[in-house]
């Protein structure tokens, strides 16, 4: 292996390691929400989570139609298909309001995440 | 006119569409001169993959190197076109032309690429993915195929991607392994603007700059997304600055 090789893959396994080390225990219970989309709306449309805790968010669609789970302020895209459920981790988010939309139908599907 | 009413005209494409455009602009003309290789940047690739969604793209270097009279003035372009085939999986086929300082522009090559998205985004401390790439140039009957590991991690409104890769090149010019380093940090400031800082080491080339990234959200689901950056080079062999831009027209 060529030394500039070797260099790189130190690096990488630094950069790993890293990232990692700090968190690899995370895997403790988060807690779940729900969120359906029927009619092109969110239910809950305003959803309450704990700040800085990891959520499990499952977004079940309801209509016939695929829909994107879309926000900036969460860092969050996801198709889902319709008749079909996907499930969307977010946060630890600090204490603050976090806009989502339905791509494909942002006018009616509108929602929030509120962390406190 | 506004950018919303002045993207109703670009016309509604279908993937099928879009696939016929890069394959006739593959066919264009086979060229001669092989590939730059090893020195010029690329792009930071992140780990997610959205279904459904078809991309076109186009993004292109530009290298400017006083040691180098092959590099001093180099612009090499892809276009390329996409499709989310689920949320797992992601496709692209890409013409890569080349303009010679010396000599006229020429497709000289295409490639087939497939992005797998291994984990959920947020789910573990770091996102994982991977990118398989495999590239043929026409002339000189040179293959290249690549393996990527891709990850990303969120700190608060930073974003901290790495990608590495491992090539092989086999055919008439060359047969050799070579790895490649990308790394970007990323301030999502706004939609429309998040500075970053990107980071390349490969063969030759030894390289930081910064970048800027940004998209515009338009009506139906679509997205344009840009990206410019300059690359400095830190070793001779590299080439002193890379300009690099992306244009990215998503839809569904």
């Amino acid at each position: 292996m060529k030394a500039g090789v070797r260099n790189l893959v130190t690096i990488f396994i630094a950069m790993l390691l890293t990232v990692l080390l700090p968190v690899l225990p995370v895997q403790a219970a988060r807690p779940e929400l729900q969120i359906e989309i029927r009619d092109h709306l969110f239910y809950p449309s305003v959803v309450k989570v704990p700040a800085n805790t990891k959520i499990k968010l499952v977004v079940i669609n309801r209509d016939p139609t695929p829909e994107e789970f879309e926000s900036y302020e969460l860092n969050r895209e996801k198709v889902i298909m319709g008749g079909q459920k996907a499930i969307i981790f977010i946060g630890p988010l600090a204490p603050g309001v976090y806009p989502f939309f339905g791509e494909f139908n942002p006018k009616t599907a509108q929602g929030k995440v509120i962390a406190e | 006119m506004s950018l919303h009413s002045a993207t109703r005209l670009i016309p509604r494409l279908t993937p099928k569409l879009a696939l016929k455009f890069v394959t006739r602009f593959a066919l264009f003309l086979p060229g001669l001169p092989a590939l730059a290789d090893g020195n010029l940047v690329d792009r930071v690739y992140d780990p997610y993959v959205d279904a459904l969604e078809t991309e076109i793209e186009w993004r292109a270097v530009g290298a400017r190197d006083s040691d180098e009279p092959e590099l001093d003035g180099l612009w090499q372009h892809r276009l390329g076109v996409g499709y989310g085939f689920s949320d797992r999986w992601f496709g692209e086929v890409y013409a890569i032309g080349e303009k010679q300082p010396q000599d006229d522009f020429e497709v000289e090559a295409v490639e087939l690429e497939a992005k797998w998205q291994l984990t959920e985004q947020g789910e573990y401390a770091a996102d994982w993915g991977m990118l398989f790439e495999l590239e043929r140039e026409f002339s000189a009957n040179q293959w290249e195929a690549a393996a990527t590991l891709i990850t990303a991690r969120d700190w608060g409104r930073w974003t901290g991607s790495a990608n590495l890769a491992l090539e092989y090149e086999w055919g008439r010019v060359s047969e050799e392994f070579e790895t490649e380093l990308r790394a970007q940090a990323r301030y999502r400031l706004s939609p429309h603007f998040e500075p970053a800082l990107e980071f390349y080491a490969a063969e030759d080339l030894l390289g930081i700059g910064p970048v800027a990234v940004g998209s515009w959200r338009l009506d139906g689901g679509r997205q344009l997304r840009w990206e410019v950056g300059v690359i400095q080079g830190l070793t001779s062999e590299s080439p002193d600055q890379t300009l690099r831009l992306l244009l990215e027209y998503e839809f569904f």
